[in-house]
């Protein structure tokens, strides 16, 4: 069920703190539309803004120059509790002094609902997210994904028209904020509420969104759907921050026309199918990442394009893969390579010949 | 929530009690001079009215018929529990709530001065009268001339009535027995014999700046040297042998008592009164005579409830108030109305020699000569 | 110029409540304090401050002070140090105890210690002429040292015991582990790291010895401090612009050493406020260390004991020490019309001031903490002031400013409140300095609770739309609530044992208790002092269990507050 209610618009907003000698800027000019029912996720390391633009909204902060629109409706003036959003902490800020079920409770109340339908609504949320049974605990008596959902149960129970997460996963341990993970996007999906999540996770931002902000010293990066920024990242940063790359130095580059390019990279000539506009002229790196590197032993070369050779400097065995630190003429050039064929793993001090398909390639600009 | 509730109830209680607080004043009855009366000085409380008995044309009629309302404030100079008899009893007569605070005189003055636009007290009972006069001069007294002061000597009364002497008290020397004879020293009969280097850290008195009856023993040697200058030589002398300068006149009696010094100046009746609640105490009276103390009491300038005051002063002034002090207060001083009773505890004015103590002169020098004893002897030796 | 102050948006009840404390910091301790400073201003005044360098007199006053403040300071910062790591480092029978009997003299009435100590050890005292025939003079210096020490130690003995606790043993360990013995590791670890603690004890037992006004007009002797220099000038002299002179010389050294206190010894502190110890302190088990620490704390911890005991015995006989025949007079005397009214009022004016301490302890707590944005440090200064100014300062203020309406064009904008003519009989003057003299210590104790509790919890509660009052009663208060005990307790037990201010503020329809005790103190009966002690020990001990257990059960049990994460 979509709602056609909780579309969010960020219009440039920015945010000063500190005096006028000591000015830190923590986000500026953000711009930025949310279409209702829509997951966006902030993402970013510590320090680039996401948690301010995140309390902005929230009201928590006041910016110092933009404007959060709501469904049209200008929020500047609201303080938090005015505005129809529900918050999920990253310490969860359950209230202590209070039961599950107080906990859950508290919005309805505060919105003055009678006796009746607060209960009923309690049980509801507390059913549907299987903690009917801890309805009389404390906070402290809960485990950490217990206390997770209490926070989420109680921020969905006042119906808002916008969910916010502020890095709710953190402090669980890997094997739970994956199933947490799951179950927040299968919550979202059933109620449609248009939610932003901050986090400086990319794993939990590739799972969740349908659309990733990447922020970086208080602007942002790139925004778009997570296929996008992994595989068309609009910066070095980008491509660095969420997944693992390898960038290799482009000596010169041309054109060779249906957005093919021809590049020299360490002396070699390789090929690229496809780049943004207006980087040839530039000068650019190229990204390839290590699974799209395919590692053979020297001898078995063939006439590709796009091959080069390299000394393995390490080799790690995982399993179902394994990864290969190679030391090439164009760089260092990490390559991982799924469910390797035991006898064809080049060993450590050997030559491996390296390749990589011109489509799995992409244009970056060099800074 | 239970927190805030009481929060609130005491809120509600102040606003409450500013309400209740709406006095009407006093109202004069006027003088009521039909009827004869028996006791002269009594204040009798006839259906609701105070009068008192006072002679008029060699006749006892009751005088002064005042219908007292309100409350009254005492400002009270003398012994707590002299304090506490005193306005006990005009209370239990007169059924007018009657409060008190204890200060020196010094301290009296100040309040007294501090509150002269908005008087907080409306009577000022007891303490040497030069402090009186320093108020009078200081404008925050009224004049009040009591039908009783007729039954006093001349010497009781100011002749513009700012003042009314209510007791009289003589500076002596108050002494501990078993210290006097552990240092060889008999109790002192001299000035000159404080001065003993014996004595050295073993005498208290207070500080004139704050009490009377310090003031009363430096206003002494001006007295019985001739001039301020020699009077403050004198008590720079007397300064080595001194611990410690009390707020209060009878503040040495405790240390005195507990044998931390062996003498100390004070009006005798405290050291008497002290010698009762069984400290090893002893009074002896300088041979060059000693000064004397008339205590005061006085109408404040701007009373809030003058009617009760004047009751007040002229309760004070019977005999029935006076003898209250012997009686209920171990108070010992000499007593003004020669009809209250006399008691063998009072010292003996004819076996002592007086200095010839002029209260309105102490009055007049009292601040110059207050602040030259601090600067010179107090704060200069103390930073010896 | 856009600032982010004239941007910053609080919500309706913030700005009500930073309203409220301001104005009621402005009249409470900010313009007894401008008034103070404009009196100083006046001729004798003005003498006086230009006197501090020029006249001898004057300059001997302040050395005296000074020289007061700094011996003090040492000694009890030193005791306070040697009881409270003789507490933790330690093992010894009796802890507990020990500890409490520490603890005591927090409570004591002003004045039990200069009697007790006159009698125990004056020229007659029991112990020091009754066993040793010896007749030391306790009036002046050397008395007012003695008492002044063991009054405040224990001030300086909880703060190190809180930093003792909390010293991580591990680096006691890897001292240890990297050769040095117990007494380097002393020296070279332990005691730099509390270097800001004996700074900080220092300083604050600097003010409060400077600040002291009863002691010196008691056992002070002929020895002259600013204190009671200033007492003098109102109520001997009667020249306000004199005391205030005095008043400001004492209030500037007492302000400087409060602003070193709080922004320089509290920033040095290294030790880690939030981390709990990891293992067990390691302990003084030398022989020779272990019973010098423990004779140490055993003599000190003896002298409390005598000093009660001879409050309580004393309460009991005619005159202790000369007649030592067991009475009920002094408690017959005192309820039988003395100090009725006294324990009565005294009690009614300070259960007025203690919840409002509390709630406005508390109410600038949180304001620091969580809501100025701009001026927080100002603020947590302000609310603190109470205690950085002498009592003496603050009552000679009050009396300076309240005597009268104070009219701004002939419009009243604040009644008269001190003063027997002033509304409720002065009443209300003491209540504000009631006030203000006890919130700090719930402000304090707030701060550090609410820097413990995570702050998304508050505005998780703003995000589930509950209005910044609904917030600070549902959620902060009950949060807070260890903390708003604490403040209570202490405004409750300081109120009724505080003097300096008081004495320029009773009237007779607000007679003070520890006003009584300073009468019979000064004329030496020292019967009725000690039976005064008594009462108002037993009425802050019976009311002080009374309100705990009140607010304890009206409590929300929290085992363990949310502590911050981040």
């Amino acid at each position: 069920m979509k709602s056609s209610e909780g579309k969010l618009s960020l219009v440039s907003i920015t945010k000063e703190f500190g005096d006028t000698q000591e000015k830190v800027i923590a986000v500026n000019k953000l711009s930025l539309d949310i279409e209702p029912g829509e997951f966006v996720t902030l993402l970013g390391p510590s320090g680039c803004g996401k948690t301010t633009a995140l309390r902005i909204i929230a009201g928590f902060e006041t910016p110092t120059s933009g404007k959060v629109l709501l469904d049209g409706v200008d929020l500047s003036s609201l303080t938090p509790d005015k505005r129809p959003m529900g918050m999920v902490f990253q310490s969860y800020a359950l209230f202590p002094h209070m039961t599950v079920f107080d906990n859950v409770a508290y919005g309805l109340r505060v919105k003055k609902m009678s006796g009746a339908s607060i209960k009923e609504a309690v049980s509801e949320v507390l059913n549907s997210m299987s903690l009917s049974h801890l309805a009389n605990r404390a906070p402290n008596q809960l485990s950490g994904g217990q206390q997770q959902r209490v926070a989420l149960a109680r921020a969905m129970v006042v119906r808002p028209k916008l969910l916010l997460f502020d890095e709710p996963l953190s402090n669980l341990d890997a094997k739970l904020r994956a199933q947490m993970r799951t179950e927040i996007r299968s919550i979202q999906r059933k109620l449609g509420i248009t939610s932003i999540f901050v986090t400086h996770d990319q794993d939990e931002a590739m799972s969740l969104s349908d659309r990733i902000v990447v922020m970086r010293n208080a602007v942002v990066e790139q925004v778009g759907t997570p296929e996008e920024i992994y595989r068309r990242p609009a910066s070095v940063f980008v491509a660095d921050f969420i997944g693992r790359s390898n960038f290799l130095k482009v000596e010169s580059a041309v054109a060779v026309g249906d957005k093919k390019a021809q590049i020299v990279v360490g002396g070699k000539n390789m090929q690229v199918a496809s780049y943004s506009e207006n980087l040839l002229s530039e000068k650019s790196v190229l990204l390839v990442r290590p699974e799209s590197i395919q590692v053979s032993m020297s001898s078995n070369s063939g006439s590709q394009i796009n091959i080069s050779e390299g000394v393995v400097e390490n080799l790690v065995f995982y399993g179902n893969h394994v990864e290969y630190t190679l030391e090439s003429n164009e760089g260092k050039i990490i390559a991982v390579v799924s469910d390797p064929v035991y006898e064809e793993i080049v060993p450590v001090g050997k030559i491996a010949n390296y390749s990589f398909d011109p489509t799995r390639t992409w244009l970056l600009p060099l800074n | 929530m239970l927190r805030l509730k009481l929060i609130g109830t005491f809120i509600l209680t102040i606003l409450g009690i500013s309400l209740a607080l709406v006095a009407s004043p006093a109202q004069a009855v006027g003088n009521y001079s039909g009827k004869p009366c028996a006791i002269e000085g009594r204040v009798y409380v006839v259906t609701g009215v105070t009068y008192t008995c006072g002679r008029v044309n060699d006749v006892l009629v009751y005088a002064e018929g005042r219908k007292l309302t309100g409350t009254l404030n005492v400002l009270c100079t003398p012994q707590e529990a002299w304090c506490i008899a005193m306005t006990q009893a005009f209370q239990a007569k007169t059924g007018i709530p009657t409060k008190f605070i204890r200060l020196s005189s010094g301290e009296s003055l100040t309040r007294l001065l501090a509150s002269k636009n908005n008087p907080e007290f409306d009577v000022w009972t007891g303490g040497p009268n030069d402090s009186h006069i320093s108020g009078r001069i200081q404008g925050v007294l009224d004049p009040y001339k009591s039908p009783t002061r007729k039954m006093l000597t001349k010497q009781f009364q100011d002749s513009d009535g700012f003042w009314t002497g209510i007791y009289m008290g003589a500076l002596g020397f108050c002494s501990n027995t078993n210290e006097l004879s552990r240092l060889g020293l008999k109790a002192p009969k001299s000035w000159d014999d404080l001065l003993n280097p014996k004595l050295k850290g073993n005498v208290m008195m207070a500080h004139p700046g704050t009490s009377g009856t310090a003031y009363t023993t430096l206003w002494s040697q001006v007295l019985r040297l001739g001039s301020e200058d020699a009077a403050i030589e004198y008590m720079k002398l007397l300064n080595k042998n001194i611990l410690s300068y009390t707020r209060s006149g009878s503040g040495p009696t405790g240390p005195l008592g507990r044998g931390e010094i062996a003498t100390g100046i004070v009006f005798s009746h405290d050291c008497t009164a002290a010698i009762l609640r069984g400290n090893p105490l002893v009074v002896s009276f300088p041979k060059e005579g000693t000064g004397f103390e008339i205590g005061g009491i006085a109408l404040v300038k701007g009373a809030k409830n003058p009617d009760a005051a004047k009751a007040y002063i002229d309760f004070s002034l019977s005999a029935d108030a006076q003898d209250l002090g012997p009686a209920k207060a171990e108070s010992f001083q000499i007593l003004t109305n020669p009809r209250a009773k006399s008691d063998p505890r009072m010292v003996n004015l004819r076996k002592i020699s007086l200095l010839n103590y002029e209260a309105e002169a102490a009055g007049i020098a009292a601040v110059k000569l207050k602040a030259r004893f601090d600067k010179e002897v107090a704060l200069t030796a103390s930073a010896k | 110029m856009r600032s982010n102050l004239g941007r910053a948006k609080y919500d309706f009840f913030t700005k009500i409540a930073l309203g409220l404390v301001i104005f009621i910091i402005g009249f409470l301790i900010i313009l007894p304090l401008i008034n103070i400073l404009v009196y100083a201003g006046g001729p004798s005044g003005s003498a006086i401050l230009r006197g501090s360098i020029s006249d001898f007199v004057t300059r001997n006053i302040i050395w005296n002070t000074i020289k007061l403040g700094v011996t003090v300071a040492t000694l009890g910062t030193l005791f306070g140090f040697i009881l409270a790591y003789t507490q933790v480092r330690v093992e010894f029978r009796g802890k507990k105890i020990l500890h409490i009997i520490n603890l005591i003299p927090i409570i004591s009435p002003p004045f039990a210690f200069a009697t007790a100590i006159i009698v125990l050890f004056g020229r007659s005292g029991m112990i020091t002429r009754g066993i040793f025939d010896w007749r030391p003079t306790l009036y002046g210096f050397s008395g007012l040292v003695i008492v002044l020490t063991l009054s405040f130690f224990p001030i300086a003995y909880m703060n190190f015991l809180g930093m003792l606790r909390s010293l991580d043993p591990a680096l006691d360990e890897a001292g240890l582990s990297l050769g040095a013995n117990k007494w380097r590791v002393f020296r070279t670890v332990t005691v730099p790291m509390l270097i800001p603690g004996f700074a900080g004890a220092f300083l604050l037992l600097f003010i409060e010895s400077i600040a002291d006004l009863a002691n010196p007009l008691i056992i002070g002797g002929r020895y002259t401090v600013l204190a009671s220099r200033a007492y003098m000038a109102i109520n001997g002299d009667y020249d306000i612009s004199l005391a205030a002179g005095y008043a400001s010389l004492l209030l500037l050294p007492a302000l400087f050493v409060f602003l070193i206190q709080r922004y320089w010894a509290q920033k040095k502190s290294v030790i880690s406020v939030t981390g709990k110890p990891s293992g067990r302190p390691i302990l003084v088990t030398s022989i020779g260390m272990r019973s010098l620490l423990l004779s140490f704390t055993g003599l000190v911890t003896i002298l409390i004991v005598l000093i009660y005991a001879t409050v309580l015995v004393g309460a009991f006989v005619q005159i202790i020490g000369v007649n030592n025949e067991i009475t009920l007079n002094h408690f017959r005397y005192l309820l039988g019309g003395f100090a009725n009214g006294a324990i009565k009022t005294t009690t009614f004016l300070a259960l007025i001031a203690t919840p409002l301490a509390g709630i406005f302890g508390m109410l600038t707590a949180w304001l620091v903490i969580r809501k100025v944005k701009r001026g927080s440090e100002a603020l947590d200064f302000l609310g603190m002031l109470g205690i950085a100014v002498p009592g003496t300062v603050i009552g000679i203020g009050y009396a300076i400013t309240y005597n009268d309406p104070l009219k701004i064009g002939g419009v009243t904008i604040f009644p008269q409140v001190a003063g027997g003519a002033a509304l409720l009989g002065g009443s209300i003057a003491i209540v504000m300095v009631y006030i203000i003299r006890s919130s700090p210590a719930g402000q304090r104790s707030g701060i550090s609770m609410l820097q413990q509790i995570d702050p998304s919890i508050e505005e998780a509660s703003a995000s589930l739309g509950a209005s910044g009052a609904k917030t600070f009663r549902l959620v902060t208060l009950p949060l807070i609530s260890g903390a708003f005990l604490a403040g209570l307790l202490y405004a409750f037990a300081h109120s009724m044992t505080t003097l300096s201010p008081i004495i320029f503020l009773v009237t007779p329809d607000t007679s003070i208790l520890t006003q009584k005790i300073l009468a019979e103190a000064d004329q030496g009966r020292y019967g009725n002092v000690f039976a005064l002690c008594c009462i108002l020990i037993i009425l802050i001990l019976v009311i002080g269990g009374l309100i705990n257990y009140f607010v304890k059960r009206n409590q929300v049990s929290i085992d363990r507050p949310m502590t911050r994460s981040r």
